[in-house]
């Protein structure tokens, strides 16, 4: 039985050692956000955050997560900084298929958490590891710059 | 790709349990990040192993320094040695290789014992520490003991450890007037597997090289030393000509092979490429001028 | 009244509401939220899975298929093989082919085989490795020349052509003759994987007695319920086709989209279960269709004042295991042979051949990526051996109003390639960047690439497209395309359409999902044609529309139509706009006067000729045209390329969102950029060795270059929507050459392959001696 906080509630499961985070989430516990890419940890479409830190589930066994935090985009729907870069996606005209997104996302929100005012190099490092096919990463680039310019205005 | 089947997952609280089940379980493995292992599984299928899960160790993770000698835990994730002041002043090469190990999601989970236990020939944490003369703990039930990190690697994937032995620990000395440079190509800006990577080690004495380490990736079925090389240039006057004669004694070290991410001659030109760069830059780093 | 005109002749306005705005896309919100769904989504835990069981041989016989051992592996439900196929076994795009499941023989290393039905993924994975396939090996071609050769192994007809092409224009011979330079060379494009990030996944449900459901990614649902009635043996109306939002496609899942879908919906008609059949990475890059290999040979001729006097070109196209699209495929490259410049003299051949590997599909710029490699170097080396300036030369030649294309087809409208020539010229201060700057190690070049690409159908073949439209009493509407949103956005441009015609608010339209049980047939999302197509039928539909709408208005505002203003949702008359009447009341209204609240847009392209034996006549309906200029580094000591800058520009007709067409061509630089440097698909003895993101490069975050602004070049289509061009695919196919000619001009070195992967330039360099 793997106990864990997800997005802020208490789960127990009963995972078998062979099943990643990525299926329990998206199969057994309907969390469909999180999305399944490449199952080598390579894309980052399966992007969550473990106790804050971004990480790929496809490649981590489910009872890992044993005591954890697990968290999806689903888990910050409301938060103030994730708003800002929804906002700052949808006007720069950043998405486009959408199956990067939440990965990409998380993996934003970890950087500006932790870094108000990253550099370019430092938000293209941050997603180096959210391959988008789509977009060519330019008005993603810019969103999560702008999204840090509202967060943080000098 | 293959579904993950037929494995159990362990998670030892102590050292003494993970060692207890190395040695009475038969087909027992240790895994933290599984960066590794999983997608290997999935790309060959699983192996019908006790994976032990070392995470929950406290022992095993984190990096100190005591003694004149830099200590690292197994389990000390990537993203801690890239953000750790101690490692960046001490050992850069070692701080430059944790920034091309992955992506910022790989680096959040993968440690540096799995990097290595891993033995792939191109693993970037490798070079770094062969340089600083890293030495191994190898831990098992009944002993442990040091050997010299380069006698870790038996091969492609291999190393000497017996199957009832873990990796403890890592230690390289600190050197005053020391420093490194670690030096890789990839195939993109963004993260990649290396192509061919390189560390170079320097102790500075005015202008002359005090001592000089050079450890080369991706060019032999393991990560390894070029004493032959170190030999020809330890105490001589650091100079342009100095370095291009050890980049091209590199070459004739470099043995590397064909494959889908370089050719092998591609390889042997770019040993002497990031050798030169790597002598350069730890030069600098010393205070050495060119 | 033609369809660019209709803001000033239907609208009455001088200003757009919407369109050439920018706007928030519809689906954003939901795709930021994760609260999108993509076919995996959908698909229920305990669905059984769906697995297939693939040719191991690149060339051989089947002598014996045996599932026994296969069928007693506990939790598995069935395993069909071609004997279960209640329809035509046969799948093919174009010529009839390729099995659906393969019984006689295989042609490549993952030809399907038999379905593995079970309950789960490691049951299927179990009984699949329990499949016992016996084969009798045939000797296999994994090249074009060893396909061509005497007495080659025959794939599946003699001499291994599939299909061939030809055009005659003008006098070749005279052409040499009049020509003081001459250059030619042999290229070769490779492979190229669209790595989409979402895998392909199907899901289908049995429904009731005769019918299946199926949720799919894909880009044409129609064709998927053509093909998959095909293979059941059923009626069009028999199979319910949805079209899950998609993630990314590219061209792949307007060929997966069919095969996938067929294997999960016989899966569910044979075992009465709902059925998932989801794709691995390894799986999708090893059989699935990749960007056609192609080998040309160039001939190219200009007179000594720098006008182009001929062009003959020899295609060689390497199919694969399956023609597949290679009959249009080589028809665009045939027809785009000279790139967008007139030449008077064009002798053009192809021929499409097959050999033993993954077999060639659509990808983005469909065949003219490949095509404007070889053909923009070739412009490019011209300008060099005449001692020109590389754009003034291809000014010189390019196409204009006026112009005769390879196919002598007359322009006569919407032709903007001068503008974005001139335009990123100037951006990027071209003049003075005609000397390669030295900085350490490395070297700065600059590069010229332009580009044109026919919309729609080739050789005037009919093309038309379909739409509907319903307005509801709260004033909302419903929209249907079977357009499929896969990322680039055109259904919300067909949205957009609707507003500026219906003025109505944006978000008062939902999109449907497109669903063959409602959906009007709107032919596929290829072709450029997605909003150049499907946008003239949404404004068909919204037309229709309008004018109901105008005529109760007028009469609940008591003036004439042509007084009548709707906006906001809302109409009111613009005499006296202070009494506006909402949506919701007019269709009431309507409702009460019988004025039909739903319409149904339909739009063909006009017809012209073609003659296929000369390959000469009216092509295509009309052309994008691109040009870019390209700012890379060459690290002279590592052989390391990186892409500095890119200047893009595009005729694009018109603008319907510039957020959009700015994303099309960010996109299309990255992907173009990593098809000239880095990506790398690899096959050893016809099995493709690069299966993952790991191995299979493509670019991240930190290999985007700077992007300039985008020129945008506004030559109205007359026959469209607002005149609106195709913008995705044409994006891509400048950048090639772009980047490539920026490479020689940085390092003097020609490549006639992609990609320039650091260890094939550090060879060309050491083999120059410019080390």
């Amino acid at each position: 039985m793997v106990n864990f906080e997800l997005n802020g509630a208490h789960v127990s499961f009963e995972a078998p050692a062979t099943m990643t985070l990525l299926d329990m989430l998206r199969v057994e516990l309907g969390v469909t956000s999180v999305k399944k890419g490449c199952e080598q940890g390579e894309c980052g479409a399966c992007t969550v955050l473990i106790d804050g830190y971004p990480m790929t589930s496809c490649i981590i066994l489910a009872p890992q997560v044993e005591g954890r935090h697990v968290c999806t985009i689903d888990g910050l729907a409301e938060n103030p900084l994730m708003k800002e870069l929804r906002e700052a996606f949808m006007e720069n005209g950043a998405v486009q298929c959408g199956f990067c997104t939440p990965g990409i996302l998380l993996s934003a929100y970890a950087l500006l958490r932790d870094n108000k005012r990253p550099s370019e190099e430092e938000v293209k490092t941050a997603i180096e590891g959210n391959i988008c096919r789509c977009t060519g990463y330019v008005a993603i680039i810019e969103s999560i710059l702008d999204a840090a310019e509202r967060i943080a205005p000098d | 790709m293959k579904p993950l089947t037929g494995f159990s997952l362990l998670r030892p609280p102590t050292l003494v349990g993970a060692l207890e089940m190395m040695s009475t379980l038969e087909h027992a493995q240790p895994i933290v990040g599984g960066t590794d292992i999983i997608p290997t599984f999935k790309d060959l299928g699983s192996k019908p192993v006790h994976l032990i899960d070392l995470g929950l160790i406290e022992e095993l993770n984190g990096i100190m320094e005591e003694d004149g000698k830099i200590l690292i835990g197994p389990t000390t994730t990537h993203t801690q040695i890239l953000t750790s002041k101690v490692i960046e002043k001490t050992a850069p090469a070692l701080h430059d290789a944790a920034r091309w190990i992955g992506s910022v999601q790989i680096r959040n989970r993968g440690t540096i014992g799995g990097n290595l236990c891993n033995a792939s020939p191109a693993a970037d944490s490798a070079p770094p520490l062969l340089v600083h003369g890293a030495e191994a703990h190898i831990c098992s039930l009944e002993e442990g003991h040091w050997i010299p990190l380069l006698e870790l690697f038996k091969g492609p994937k291999m190393t000497v450890l017996k199957p009832n032995e873990i990796l403890i620990g890592l230690r390289f000395p600190t050197i005053a007037g020391a420093s490194s440079s670690f030096q890789r190509i990839g195939r993109r800006k963004g993260f990649t597997l290396s192509v061919v990577n390189a560390a170079v080690y320097v102790e500075r004495k005015d202008d002359a090289l005090k001592e000089a380490r050079i450890a080369l990736g991706s060019v032999a079925p393991t990560p390894i030393r070029a004493p032959v090389v170190e030999d020809k240039i330890r105490g001589k006057k650091m100079s342009e000509e100095l370095i291009d004669e050890a980049a091209e004694a590199c070459v004739e070290v470099a043995k590397p092979i064909d494959d889908v991410r370089g050719t092998a001659e591609y390889r042997k030109d770019m040993t002497a490429v990031l050798v030169k760069r790597a002598l350069r830059e730890a030069w600098r780093r010393t205070g050495g001028e060119l | 009244m033609e369809y660019d005109r209709i803001l000033s002749d239907l609208l009455n306005r001088d200003e757009y509401l919407v369109v050439g705005k920018k706007t928030v896309r519809l689906d954003a919100l939901d795709k930021l939220l994760g609260k999108a769904r993509f076919t995996s989504d959908y698909i229920p835990k305990n669905t059984m899975t769906v697995k297939v069981v693939r040719s191991t041989m690149p060339h051989a016989l089947i002598k014996r298929v045996d599932t026994s051992t296969a069928l007693m592996v506990p939790g598995v439900v069935t395993i069909l093989t071609a004997k279960d196929v209640p329809g035509e076994n046969e799948i093919g795009y174009a010529l009839p082919e390729q099995p659906f499941l393969n019984d006689k023989k295989v042609h490549y290393v993952g030809d399907p085989i038999a379905l593995v039905c079970a309950i789960d993924e490691t049951t299927a994975q179990e009984a699949m490795e329990a499949v016992v396939v016996e084969y009798e090996p045939l000797p296999a071609v994994f090249d074009i020349d060893a396909a061509l050769a005497e007495g080659a192994p025959i794939i599946h007809k003699e001499n291994n052509v599939a299909v061939k092409t030809k055009i005659r224009k003008g006098d070749i011979a005279k052409g040499w003759k009049d020509s003081d330079v001459v250059v030619e060379d042999t290229y070769w494009s490779p492979y190229q994987e669209h790595m989409c990030l979402e895998p392909e996944a199907a899901y289908a449900v049995p429904d009731g007695v005769g019918k299946v459901t199926i949720i799919a990614c894909m880009q044409s649902p129609h064709l998927v319920r053509e093909k998959v009635a095909r293979v059941l043996g059923w009626k069009l109306n028999q199979v319910r086709v949805i079209q899950a939002l998609t993630g990314g496609a590219f061209g792949k899942k307007d060929d997966t989209g069919p095969l996938i879908s067929g294997y999960a919906a016989l899966a569910a008609i044979k075992t009465g279960k709902p059925a998932a059949y989801i794709m691995d990475r390894s799986e999708v890059l090893s059989v699935t269709p990749k960007r056609f290999p192609v080998r040309f040979k160039y001939r190219s001729g200009a007179d000594g004042k720098g006008k182009l006097t001929a062009v003959e070109v020899e295609i060689t196209l390497e199919v694969g295991a399956y023609a597949n699209r290679a009959p249009f495929w080589l028809w665009r490259q045939t027809a785009h042979a000279c790139g967008p410049y007139e030449v008077p003299n064009v002798a053009v051949d192809g021929r499409a051949v097959y050999t033993n590997k993954v077999y060639g599909g659509s990808y983005r710029g469909f065949g003219n990526l490949a095509l404007h490699f070889a053909a923009e170097q070739q412009v490019d080396k011209l300008a060099y051996e005449l001692d020109m300036d590389p754009v003034d030369f291809r000014m010189k030649n390019i196409l204009r109003i006026g112009s005769r294309t390879t196919c002598d087809q007359l322009l006569d409208n919407s032709v903007g390639i001068d503008k974005c020539l001139a335009g990123v010229a100037a951006a990027s201060d071209w003049a003075k960047h005609r000397e390669p700057v030295r900085i350490g190690t490395k070297i700065r070049g600059w590069g010229v690439g332009c580009a044109y690409h026919g919309n729609s159908t080739s050789r005037s073949t009919p093309d038309w497209s379909a739409a509907s439209l319903m307005i509801h009493g709260d004033g909302s509407l419903t929209y249907r395309t079977a357009i499929c949103e896969i990322g680039q956005g055109s259904p919300f441009g067909h949205a957009k359409i609707v507003a500026e015609i219906i003025g109505c608010n944006l978000d008062s339209i939902k999109i449907e999902q497109p669903d063959t049980d409602s959906t009007p047939d709107s032919k596929p999302t290829h072709g450029s044609r997605g909003l150049m197509m499907g946008g003239t039928a949404a404004a068909d539909a919204a037309i229709k529309l309008r004018e109901r709408i105008i005529r109760v208005a007028s009469n609940m505002l008591d003036c004439p139509e042509a007084h009548v203003e709707l906006r906001d949702s809302q109409a009111y008359n613009r005499k006296k706009p202070s009494v506006k009447i909402p949506f919701a009341e007019i269709v009431e209204e309507m409702h009460i006067r019988g004025e039909n609240p739903a319409s149904y847009g339909f739009y063909t392209s006009p017809r012209r000729f073609f003659d296929v034996d000369t390959g000469l006549g009216y092509n295509y309906a009309v052309y994008t045209f691109a040009a870019s200029v390209a700012e890379v580094e060459v690290d002279t000591e590592t052989g390391q390329v990186e892409v500095t800058k890119i200047w893009p520009a595009m005729d694009v007709g018109k603008v319907i969102d510039p957020l959009m067409v700015d994303g099309q061509i960010h996109g299309a630089i990255s992907q173009g950029i990593g098809f000239a440097i880095m990506e790398n698909l690899q096959l050893k003895d016809g099995v493709v060795t690069t299966t993952g993101f790991k191995d299979y490069i493509i670019p991240s975050a930190l290999d985007t270059p700077e992007i300039d602004d985008t020129i945008v070049v506004e030559e109205p289509y007359k026959h469209a929507a607002f005149g609106a061009k195709g913008v995705g695919e044409p994006s891509i196919i400048s950048i090639v050459p772009a980047v490539v000619n920026a490479i020689h001009h940085a390092t003097g070195l020609r490549f006639s392959t992609i990609p320039i992967t650091p260890d094939r330039m550090h060879k060309a360099l050491k083999e120059a001696g410019k080390k």
